[in-house]
């Protein structure tokens, strides 16, 4: 009997070769589009999770011969990541929903559903690998997201299937041609956050926020001593490492280096002010053993940023803090902290804070 | 796997092969313009007016009172909306509905209500039938039209439409139906019941989508929904569908003539798998269990699942059902009649709905019974996954 598979497609090119390739190996393929979230009628052109993107992933299954089913996931979708995207905003912090959505939504959500239809394992175009029972970067070091997958549950891992992951972007659309998806083939990446389809994130936060919150009025912008040398429109517009809207007239050029949501206040700084030689992360998620005191690992602290070498120096249930090598640039309250041993993911965390100056290990008493 | 089985007849049947039969000659030969005043024009009005005569029939109806539409949307829109704006001008701005409607009806009066109407929607028993005291206390000489569906589409429950229309009748108030999943399930009979306007669908009895047709009592005046020619006195504009009235009236003699038989097979279905499913699930709840019930609806929720993954699991297992309504995306959203029935909202979302018809057969009804529990069981299992607040929250 073959085993049976549940595919989230979302339209684009990446999950339906996913679907594709798996069923060329054998698998009973159940397809499944995710509804997270509803634009209402104003946003006709987006290219991922509209109608047209469902209608998309049905008629690839179609062409596959697989059933597809379009699953409702608005309201826990909604609460999990949507939710604490805006939360995250409103204390100044940079979230990265897409964390969370494998996190709950596709790994966890979807794996009910997959456990209600008997398939055994659940697939994703995203650009990661399983290997032996871990998860690994994928090939393409432009495209690779395992990043974005370091919270889901460990025992998760061993029923993911990640079939494009060996690929790189060229490679998964040459499959797509060659096996006739031309449909999905050549159709543009979705770069914007799914619920931010136009990149504005302040317009979700107004709606639920409301206009006169906190992280959408003015505040001072101060240096470090600070200073004001100011004002902003909200600070929720601001992220660390930011240069765009920031005034001129400094001698080097100016960054946001932190955020203060207590003061509504945007600290700007000069690059120096913007390197970290630690980090702090919380929500910590391990997929395998957590890494050792003193262990060194190599840690990614942003999507694309290059991973640095660095030292657990403290590390509990809760909390987990590593001295950097090398300084690292903007590290970032909200974005994830990951662990990685060469390619694997060892796991990670959601950064709480930097520390300017290198944590040493505690001296432990003999 | 096995042979696949359709329970979802409320959803929508197959063509039956008499009414193809019927409807193939206004393709060729008699393909003439009802409207034209030469030999191809009079076959064609020959045949509709028939066709019109017909239906009339089926309704204990008057010929001129048949109005053919394009389908069920159509005619429930044409009820509200035209009645509501016919109306308005004379003192009676309100329209009073209830919160179980098909969404033709629901979409119709808020529509109304967004050019200024007032809208009452009347409070349900948990059984999913109409607090007829609310209905009462609501329809009052303000009130333009009144409509209340026949059957529910979801739960099946048949509601007391003699009364409503009767309530309604007294006040001057215009009294609409949506018979779409009555028709040929209950007994409608105009000369008997004071409803004011009918509404039926073509695709649910054996007849092609996109017809249907209003029944609209002598006098009663409706705004046209649209402007055009003089077709069907004007109530409905645009050249007629010969081949689909002609199909809707046979479909519906067929339907009436088979009726008192079809309902006794279905409504045995239906006991029967009902009886099964509360045997091997205790605590299933079959919703619309205290009302009278149109025989072909089974609604049925298990809880601790989810209607989306019961019905994939179904569908799987080559089982056809549905859940309270689709959205456009073809997705499933929690059902806005259980939830309007005052019904919690895990078991609103757990509601699961077979409908039985032309396709259903004891080897069906043996086969779901056999596998609905299984599926009920995977369903309720839960993986070897921590709860959302073990995992990086």
């Amino acid at each position: 009997m073959k085993e049976r598979v549940l595919v989230a497609m979302s339209g684009g090119v990446d999950s339906s070769v996913a679907a594709a390739l798996l069923v060329e190996q054998g698998y009973d393929v159940v397809g499944a589009t995710m509804k997270l979230f509803c634009y209402g009628d104003d946003v006709p052109d987006r290219p991922c999770c509209s109608l047209d993107s469902i209608n998309d992933a049905r008629r690839v299954c179609q062409q596959l011969g697989v059933p597809h089913y379009v699953l409702n996931l608005e309201s826990a979708f909604g609460r999990d990541v949507v939710g604490n995207f805006v939360d995250e905003y409103a204390r100044g912090r940079t979230p990265i929903p897409c964390v969370r959505c494998n996190t709950f939504t596709k790994f966890r959500d979807l794996l009910h559903k997959a456990d209600a239809i008997d398939a055994s394992f659940i697939a994703t175009g995203h650009y990661a690998r399983i290997v032996d029972g871990a998860l690994h970067r994928g090939l393409d070091p432009r495209k690779d997201q395992s990043y974005f997958l370091w919270g889901i549950h460990r025992a998760v891992v061993r029923r993911m299937l990640l079939p494009v992951g060996a690929s790189t972007k060229p490679e998964t659309r040459a499959i797509a041609h060659r096996l006739g998806l031309e449909v999905v083939a050549e159709k543009t990446e979705s770069q914007d956050i799914c619920f931010v389809p136009d990149g504005d994130h302040t317009k979700i936060l107004r709606q639920r926020l409301g206009a006169e919150a906190p992280a959408l009025s003015v505040g001072p912008l101060v240096l470090s001593d600070g200073r004001q040398v100011g004002t902003h429109q909200g600070y929720a517009r601001y992220t660390i490492g930011q240069r765009r809207g920031l005034p001129g007239g400094f001698p080097e050029p100016m960054y946001v280096v932190d955020i203060r949501p207590n003061e509504r206040a945007v600290v700007i700084g000069p690059r120096a002010e913007l390197l970290g030689r630690g980090v702090v992360a919380r929500e910590l998620n391990w997929l395998g053993e957590p890494p050792a005191l003193g262990a060194n690992v190599l840690v990614q602290i942003r999507h694309r940023a290059t991973p640095a070498a660095a030292e657990v120096v403290r590390v509990g249930a809760d909390e987990i803090e590593l001295a950097l090598d090398e300084p690292v640039a903007a590290i970032t309250p909200g974005q994830s902290l990951v662990l990685y041993d060469d390619t694997r993911v060892l796991g990670g965390g959601i950064i709480e804070a930097a520390r300017r100056v290198r944590s040493a290990l505690p001296i432990l008493a003999a | 796997m096995p042979e696949p089985i359709y329970l979802d007849h409320a959803a929508t049947t197959p063509v039956r092969p008499e009414v193809r039969e019927a409807m193939e000659p206004f393709f060729g030969p008699r393909f003439g313009n009802p409207s034209s005043l030469h030999r191809w024009g009079r076959e064609a009005r020959v045949a509709l007016d028939e066709a019109r005569e017909r239906v009339a029939v089926c309704l204990g109806a008057r010929t001129d009172e048949i109005c053919f539409t394009s389908g069920g949307t159509e005619s429930d829109n044409l009820a509200v909306l035209g009645a509501w704006r016919a109306r308005r001008a004379q003192g009676r701005n309100a329209v009073v509905s209830t919160p179980i409607e098909h969404k033709a009806v629901l979409a119709a009066v808020h529509q109304a209500s967004r050019e200024g109407a007032e809208e009452r929607l009347c409070a349900m028993t948990t059984s999913c039938t109409v607090d007829t005291h609310s209905f009462d206390d609501l329809v009052r000489p303000d009130v333009a039209v009144a409509s209340v569906m026949w059957v529910n589409n979801e739960v099946g429950t048949i509601q007391p439409i003699e009364e409503l229309a009767a309530t309604a009748n007294a006040r001057g108030v215009l009294f609409h139906t949506d018979a779409v999943q009555a028709f040929g399930k209950v007994t409608i009979d105009a000369s008997r019941v004071p409803f004011d306007i009918l509404s039926i669908s073509g695709h649910k009895i054996g007849a092609p989508k996109g017809c249907g047709a209003v029944f609209v009592r002598r006098g009663t005046v409706l705004e046209p929904l649209f402007h055009g020619g003089t077709q069907d006195r004007g109530r409905r504009p645009g050249t007629e569908n010969v081949a689909a009235a002609v199909g809707l009236a046979r479909a519906a003699e067929l339907t009436i003539a088979e009726h008192v038989e079809e309902c006794a097979k279905l409504t045995a279905f239906r006991d029967r798998l009902e009886r099964a499913i509360v045997a091997a699930i205790p605590d299933a709840v079959v919703h619309g269990r205290g009302a009278r019930r149109a025989p072909h609806i089974l609604s049925v929720s298990v809880p601790g699942t989810d209607s989306e993954s019961l019905l994939m699991a179904l569908d799987l297992q080559g089982i056809a059902c549905s859940a309270g309504s689709a959205c456009q995306s073809g997705s499933v959203t929690p059902s806005h009649v259980l939830t309007a029935c005052g019904i919690r909202a895990d078991i609103a979302s757990a509601s699961i709905r077979m409908s039985f018809g032309s396709l259903t057969t004891d080897a069906c009804i043996d086969r779901v019974a056999a596998v609905f529990p299984t599926l009920v069981r995977k369903a309720r299992g839960q993986s070897p996954m921590p709860a959302a607040s073990a995992v990086g929250v």
